[in-house]
């Protein structure tokens, strides 16, 4: 199957804080790739470096077959991405935020829709400010998928919904799946990790401690529960 | 030019809706107008001038406008676009930094726009002020000053660190030219040696140049004030292209 992310041995550092260490990993169209750790252990500097917003110290990077910082205008019309933080201009309403990100692909998907499917139709006229925490973090989803990408990228992308949001949200992105779309995430839910996820790796301060599927993680740490086997993987201890 | 257009549209909208510019580039000339207005009327500038006070005063009004957008709003706006990590957020689209430019560039030339257009009505229906020289050169003169002003702007902008600093840098140079070149304290008025001293400023250039254009008093075609504004274009606007930071 074709690899449509490709990291090969990336490292980069802050100073002397070495927060990615060496990491390798590949996604396979139309599979879900989970990177689990635990707060800073170079997660999302992982993803900054795969989408080039942060140079790399060392080690390659491909994306869909083309480099992300040369190459960040093309591959930007095929790939969505849903940032930690997400910033927006101060006063702008739901439907000119989606309207301003759509504008800018050559095929966009219909945005109206996508709020629909992620129950936030009626608030298109709100401005994002006034959002709730949970309707905000479904608005950075719609705009990730806006591209109608061939891989997105979501860092916590269900961080601050409740149960019945968090589901929705993964029924929507197995449907993607299904029809094609690679997905690279991070999450500190690990119901969601098994739920979603084809493969993952386990980052502890900055180095792979693991990489494999969900059922490889469980029975190398012989822990029943895929949280029990996350935290004994990434050293957190189950206490 | 979809993409132009749909940014163009949102981002002149936001910025309207933020209303510090409607007040300081399109509100405040007018008042200083008809302040003017009031004290000169259709008074002659000088004794023995054939034009009036208001008509030499045209340039230095519509000079505020640019001052407003060039100096606090453009370099402002690029800053707090990238500290509040909306331009990462662009990063990571297939949009190019020139055209985040273009676009933001492009709304201080329409509020500078939209001030002259009321000047030049306000003072043409109540006071009479006709042009006197030709539009072309007016116009022509207008465009380099607003080419020259927002182009410091938006290197500004761009080299700042954050808004902070963005904002600090923007106050040196808006007070200062505001007031010295000649935009609200009519240039005639300053001392000699004062005089001097304000005419590197490029918006004292674009002021002088305007004045001249509208009076109809002869504009050098490659005069000193043109040069100074041409080069202030092409080196800021280069500078900002070049150095433009995502983060």
């Amino acid at each position: 199957m074709e690899e449509v992310v490709k990291v090969e041995s990336v490292t980069k550092a802050y100073g002397a804080l070495l927060a990615v260490d060496q990491v390798s990993l590949s996604v396979k169209r139309g599979t879900a790739f989970g990177l689990l750790g635990a707060n800073g252990a170079g997660k999302s500097t992982t993803i900054e470096c795969i989408l080039g917003t942060k140079r790399a110290d060392d080690g390659t990077v491909s994306v869909l077959a083309l480099n992300p910082r040369k190459d960040r205008r093309s591959l930007f019309q095929q790939v969505g991405v849903q940032f930690q933080e997400c910033g927006y201009q101060p006063e702008i309403r739901v439907s000119e935020l989606c309207e301003e990100t759509a504008c800018l692909y050559k095929a966009p998907a219909d945005w109206k829709g996508l709020c629909e499917q992620f129950g936030i139709g009626d608030k298109t006229g709100t401005p994002v400010k006034s959002l709730s925490g949970g309707e905000r973090q479904r608005l950075f989803i719609v705009l990730a998928l806006i591209p109608k990408p061939q891989v997105v990228f979501l860092d916590e992308l269900t961080t601050g919904l409740d149960a019945r949001a968090r589901r929705g949200v993964w029924k929507i992105l197995k449907e993607l799946k299904d029809g094609g779309l690679t997905i690279f995430l991070t999450s500190h839910f690990m119901d969601e990790v098994e739920a979603l996820c084809d493969e993952i790796c386990i980052l502890q301060k900055g180095r792979a401690v693991f990489y494999g599927t969900v059922a490889q993680a469980k029975e190398k740490s012989g822990c029943e529960n895929f949280e029990d086997a996350y935290l004994k993987l990434s050293g957190e201890g189950i206490e | 030019m979809k993409a132009f257009y749909t940014l163009l549209k949102n981002e002149l909208k936001l910025n309207i809706r933020n209303m510090n510019m409607v007040i300081f580039a399109v509100i405040l000339p007018l008042v200083v107008l008809v302040i003017l207005g009031f004290l000169y009327g259709t008074k002659p500038a000088s004794d023995g001038a054939d034009y009036t006070f208001l008509e030499q005063s045209i340039g230095a009004l519509c000079a505020i406008s640019v001052c407003a957008g060039g100096l606090m709003g453009l370099p402002l706006v690029v800053a707090e676009y990238r500290e509040r990590k909306i331009l990462k957020r662009f990063q990571v689209t297939p949009v190019s930094p020139a055209m985040l430019l273009a676009v933001e560039f492009l709304i201080y030339v329409i509020y500078s726009l939209v001030s002259l257009i009321t000047l030049l009505l306000v003072s043409g229906l109540a006071w009479g002020v006709h042009l006197r020289g030709s539009w072309g050169e007016f116009a022509g003169s207008w465009l380099l000053t607003v080419l020259s002003t927002l182009s410091i702007g938006m290197m500004v902008g761009g080299v700042a660190k954050n808004a902070k600093s963005a904002s600090v840098i923007a106050c040196v140079l808006y007070f200062p030219m505001l007031i010295f070149s000649g935009a609200t304290l009519p240039f005639e008025v300053m001392p000699e040696i004062m005089q001097k001293v304000i005419s590197v400023f490029p918006l004292t250039q674009g002021i002088q140049l305007m004045k001249s254009a509208f009076l109809g008093l002869a504009v050098e075609p490659l005069g000193l004030p043109i040069i100074v504004m041409l080069c202030v274009t092409l080196t800021c606007s280069g500078i900002a292209i070049k150095c433009f930071k995502w983060e």
